[in-house]
């Protein structure tokens, strides 16, 4: 769109040009003509458009009125739309540069809201071929957005002359339109490679980077064409720059998955050496993002970053500090050697530069550094804009992370930050900083609370004061001092909007069940909150008084702080419970916990995403499940209790690709295979992934997938009855993919009249593990040792085992990873975190087996030459408990 | 001198008039070709494809420039032709006087424009073409008048012409009605 508009001005048509004055004239008084438009007055007025003759000059501002609309984001309806893509058609009589170019602007922005567009094809593919060139390229561009798959055949002879067209602009459109005709139809790419394969030898840079763009996506499913694209052109090397770099990342993406990969390595450290900054500056960045590269590779791209980070031009400084900045996360090391250049460009004049400068010294600095370039960034953190200022955050929080003894510096720095100006994305970048600081260091937590509640005194973001409410609720009531933090919080509760006030209500009763010496006053102030005039805030003070009146029994903390349920699953379960008898008690255990929102763990450099409530992964996958009659019938009632990663069934590159998840519910497995047929020759009927189930399984049904054509992603599945004996669920399935294959014409998909033939292919085994069957319970601040100690109260039986790790297993970290992995249970208490250098641990598990049955684990692992492990497992049920004790040995 | 004169002409109102005209008709039945021959020789195309849609065609006739919207007549389009009826001056309506099979398809179009509300009123001129008369055993125009019931047209002058769009047979006699139809209704009377 831009591309064309800045166009317009180069135009020699003296009436555009006196317009155009004009509307600088216009400018200068500081008044946009375009302010106040009204979509209907502007719909209204393009009916002009219908007028004989056409005023080419009227129309051209109606129309850019219209267009004008369109992109501050005017929404129109199909009627409106359809009936001002007509008017506009009527356009085509007028033979007016400025509004021709116009209209194809307007094609493209209602090609996907109006209906029957494709009436301007010939108007368009008249254009395209015609003798006025300034029309040729934009056309192109415009008939690629109307065209659809039935249309594709019409045009195409059209485009492939274009694609070798002699003018560059048109070759360049034609060959961009093609790629994003790939959406339309899957082989465009492949079925205009030889027209392609010709303006890759262009002379127009432009031309030759399209042209290679288009060869790629045309082979980019066939590895070994993609090779033999790259080692040609490797061997010539592509006059254009831009080809050159994309050589490069066509490169790295071999380099990743080819095995024997070294001369694409070669090739791209040979590009180090490159006439042309882009290509060296790309390669560069390639090897220092490249797993494989090695010391040497490192080194050579550090050394060029180096000497762009001393040019004087500010975008190369630019992108070689930023590029330094994020190696310096991964090598360290390699990144020292630049530290005199680096501190040259803390005082660059280039705020941004600055910035990653002084935040690449902090990752690589000694310790000794840090008070001084943290006094370098104070000096400026007031001009660079929010997008930096949370780069600076995440430095703080890498080394927090990296010299705990200096949180005290760095928490006061944050806490200044905080006092400043900012938006909500850099609000919430500190918050969150402060939270992880406490949370990886104790004597930090006093220090962090007292910040956030100095910052909520005056916090215009709802969604945070919220967030911090909550945290204070958590963690004050085990605080030195925990008296202190009422006041700021009931603050809030006089001050602030709805939202605010009800998580501080929650915030006080979380300190109140915590703190029985707070209890009365407490008291007080929820029963005044009974009175506020917001529903959520009255009904949450009434429910914690009627609660915390009623009994001083730490038993009630549950009540204050539920387990974080998911709610679709609640409600769903719910649901089901009104509509049976309702003789047993409802069994909360059942309902899966909300998604927890998975924090990057030690990924500093992860952006900070808003968080949104979402259905659980589970969730969604039960709505796709629901959709499939024959599943329905069988699992309508039930909650999907846990699904599996995805995991392939094939190696990659193979004819047909088979990926598996497990979708476990408390009685069924039902194996979900999404199936893809890579054979463009091939159409493929009757698709079923027949499963060896060894007599232990029952095979329930199978869902085949009608129809796969290729390049179509298809499902079919299989459902399994658990066998009774738990001991025996764990199991591996041999499995065979199964079709009936029709030869078909690749051009067209359409397959051959011939009957088609039954062919079958094997796949790898599927495995069914314990983890499969297990998932955590999602509630944060379980009291384990309490659940532990009264086990056997309620009916729990216990097993224990004492075991030797195996030689692969060295260190306590490994121990609890794959232990945590293997069982699928959840380490709570942040037992999971070992204190550095410590020869023992205790690491303490909770888990739902499917069917609701709770299980409790301790793990006493000790550290000589390998680990040791006592084992104790407490369930409901002694076959659970025996088969997590039985799949660990 | 020639600058001068456009200018005079200009002047007193002899410029050239600006009409247009809708094409419509099965697909196959010779549209463009028939477009491509008024249009001066130097500017007509030499293969001639099916249309997509609609292409706006124009060329000059006694002083009167026309824009002429040649529609596309297969079945998909035909029923976009009536975004195209507001404002126009003249139908040119052709048909394939050999396609004796979708003779009835034709009389249903025909029938359906002429009761379109943008039509049905208007006094507009529709000259019809018996295109390729040069093909054995085609319709006459007088066998045409009877399949597609013109002689019950009212309120509408209309012409019906037997015409070879390849060789030209019968065009200028049938461009000449129309144009002096379109001169008394909606030039002369303003
Ligand atoms: N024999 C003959 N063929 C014609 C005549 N007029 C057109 N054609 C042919 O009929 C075919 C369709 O013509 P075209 O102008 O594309 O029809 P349209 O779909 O109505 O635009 C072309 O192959 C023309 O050469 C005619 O008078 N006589
Ligand atoms: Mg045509």
């Amino acid at each position: 769109m831009s591309r064309d508009f800045h166009w317009l001005p180069n135009i020699p048509n003296i009436r555009k040009m006196n317009a155009f004055k004009r509307d600088k004239k216009e400018d200068e008084d500081g008044s946009n003509q375009f302010q106040n438009l009204e979509k209907t007055t502007v719909l209204q007025e393009a009916r002009t458009f219908n007028d004989t003759p056409v005023n080419p000059r009227k129309c051209a501002h109606i129309l850019t009125k219209i267009l004008y609309l369109l992109n501050q984001g005017e929404q129109l309806g199909t009627t409106e739309a359809t009936e001002t893509f007509f008017a506009m058609t009527k356009l085509f009589q007028s033979r007016d540069v400025v509004l021709r170019r116009l209209v194809y602007l307007g094609i493209k922005e209602l090609s996907s809201i109006a209906e029957d567009v494709i009436i301007v094809t010939s108007s368009l593919t008249k254009d395209m071929t015609g003798k006025e060139d300034l029309y040729r390229a934009a056309a192109i561009r415009a008939l690629c957005t109307i065209t659809d798959g039935a249309m594709l055949a019409a045009i195409e002879r059209y485009m492939k002359q274009a694609i070798v067209d002699r003018s560059a602009a048109v070759s360049s459109a034609a060959l961009v339109s093609s790629l994003h005709l790939t959406t339309v139809s899957g082989d465009v790419a492949r079925r205009w490679a030889n027209e392609a394969q010709e303006a890759l030898n262009s002379d127009n840079v432009m031309v030759q980077y399209h042209a290679l763009g288009v060869l790629y996506q045309a082979r980019k499913s066939d590895k070994h064409a993609v090779i033999k694209l790259v080692a040609k052109l490797m061997r010539s090397s592509p006059k254009s720059s831009y080809a050159a770099c994309m050589l490069i990342r066509m490169a790295c993406k071999l380099v990743e998955e080819v095995d024997e990969g070294s001369e694409f390595l070669e090739f791209i450290e040979s590009c180090i050496r490159h006439k042309s900054e882009m290509v060296v500056y790309e390669a560069a960045h390639a090897l220092v993002n490249l797993g494989r590269s090695g010391t040497r590779e490192i080194a050579s791209a550090v050394s060029v970053l180096q000497l762009f980070s001393g040019s004087p031009k500010p975008t190369l400084r630019f992108a070689a500090v930023r590029t330094l900045n994020k190696v310096a996360m991964s090598h360290p090391a390699a990144v020292i050697a630049c530290n005199l250049d680096l501190e040259n460009l803390i005082t660059d004049s280039n705020r941004s530069i600055a910035t990653l400068a002084i935040t690449t010294l902090l990752k690589t600095g000694a310790e000794s550094s840090v008070d001084r370039l943290m006094k370098q960034i104070a000096t400026f953190v007031s001009e660079i804009s929010d997008e930096f200022k949370v780069v600076v955050v995440q430095a703080i929080r890498a080394l927090c992370q990296k010299f705990p003894r200096k949180h005290a510096v760095l928490m006061n720095f944050l806490a200044a930050m905080l006092r400043d100006e900012g938006g909500l994305e850099y609000k919430a970048a500190i918050v969150d900083t402060i939270i992880a600081v406490m949370e990886g260091n104790v004597e930090a937590k006093e220090a962090g609370l007292a910040h956030l509640c100095e910052f909520i005194e005056d916090c215009e973001h709802t969604s945070l004061a919220v967030r911090i409410l909550h945290l204070l609720g958590q963690e004050g009531p085990t605080s030195k001092q925990p008296s202190r933090y009422i006041r700021f919080i009931y603050n809030r509760v006089i001050l602030e909007s709805a939202s605010v006030r009800a998580a501080a209500v929650t915030a006080l009763a979380h300190f109140a069940a915590a703190c029985p010496a707070l209890l009365p006053n407490i008291l007080v102030l929820l029963s005044r909150c009974q009175l506020d005039f917001d529903d959520e805030v009255r009904d949450r003070a009434t429910y914690y008084c009627t609660i915390l009146q009623q009994n001083a029994d730490p038993a009630i903390l549950p009540l204050v702080q539920p387990p974080q349920l998911s709610i679709p699953s609640l409600e769903r379960a719910l649901r089901n419970y009104v509509r049976s008898p309702m003789d047993e008690e409802f069994d909360i255990s059942q309902i899966p916990p909300a998604q927890a929102i998975e924090e990057p763990a030690q990924e500093v450099l992860a952006t900070v995403k808003p968080q949104q409530p979402r259905l659980t992964r589970e969730e969604n996958f039960m709505e796709k499940l629901l959709q499939v009659p024959e599943l329905s019938a069988i699992i309508h009632d039930s909650i999907l209790f846990k699904s599996s990663t995805v995991f392939e069934l094939t190696e990659s590159e193979t004819e047909y690709n088979v990926k598996c998840i497990k979708h476990c519910f408390s009685d069924y497995l039902i194996l979900q295979f999404d199936c893809l047929n890579t054979l463009s020759d091939q159409f493929l009927e009757d698709v079923r992934v027949t499963v060896d189930n060894q007599d232990i399984y029952t095979i329930v049904c199978e869902v085949p997938c009608v129809r796969l054509p290729y390049n179509e992603l298809g499902s079919t599945y299989t459902v399994l009855k658990f066998p009774e004996d738990i001991q025996s669920t764990i199991i591996t399935l041999p499995t065979t993919l199964r079709f009936i294959a029709h030869d078909c014409d690749p051009s067209t998909g359409i397959p051959d009249a011939e009957q088609g033939y039954g062919d079958e292919y094997t796949l790898e085994d599927l495995e069914i593990t314990v983890r499969d069957q297990v998932r955590g319970t999602g509630s944060r601040n379980v009291d384990f040792s309490s659940s532990w100690e009264n086990a056997a109260t309620r009916g729990f039986v216990t097993t224990e085992q004492i075991f030797g790790l195996g030689a692969n297993v060295t260190t306590l970290e490994e121990a609890i990873q794959s232990l945590v992995m293997f069982l699928g249970l959840e380490p709570v208490e942040r037992s999971d975190r070992i204190k550095s250098g410590a020869r023992q641990h205790t690491l303490l598990l909770t888990g739902v087996f499917r069917g609701g049955k709770e299980v409790l684990a301790r793990a006493k692992l000790v550290l000589t030459n390998h680990v040791t492990m006592q084992f104790t497992v407490r369930s409901q049920d002694l076959e659970v408990a025996e088969l997590m004790i039985s799949s660990v040995g | 001198m020639m600058g001068l004169f456009d200018h005079l002409a200009n002047f007193v109102g002899l410029r050239k008039k600006q009409v247009n005209v809708l094409v419509v008709g099965l697909n196959n039945s010779g549209k463009s070709t028939v477009i491509n021959h008024f249009k001066n020789q130097n500017e007509r195309c030499t293969d001639i494809i099916p249309t997509i849609g609609f292409s706006v065609e124009k060329f000059a006739f006694k002083n009167i420039g026309f824009t002429a919207f040649d529609m596309s007549g297969q079945d998909r389009y035909r029923s976009l032709w009536e975004h195209y009826y507001k404002g126009c001056h003249g139908i040119i309506f052709i048909v394939d006087s050999n396609d004796k099979l979708r003779i009835v398809v034709v009389k249903e179009e025909l029938d359906m424009l002429l009761q379109h509300p943008e039509i049905a009123g208007q006094k507009l001129p529709i000259l019809f073409l018996a295109n390729k008369i040069d093909l054995p055993n085609s319709l006459t125009t007088i066998n045409l008048v009877t399949c597609l019931g013109l002689d019950k047209i009212q309120n509408k002058p209309w012409h019906i012409q037997a015409t070879n769009a390849i060789t030209g047979d019968g065009l200028q006699t049938a461009i000449e009605w129309l144009t002096d139809q379109i001169r008394d209704i909606h030039i002369n009377r303003r």
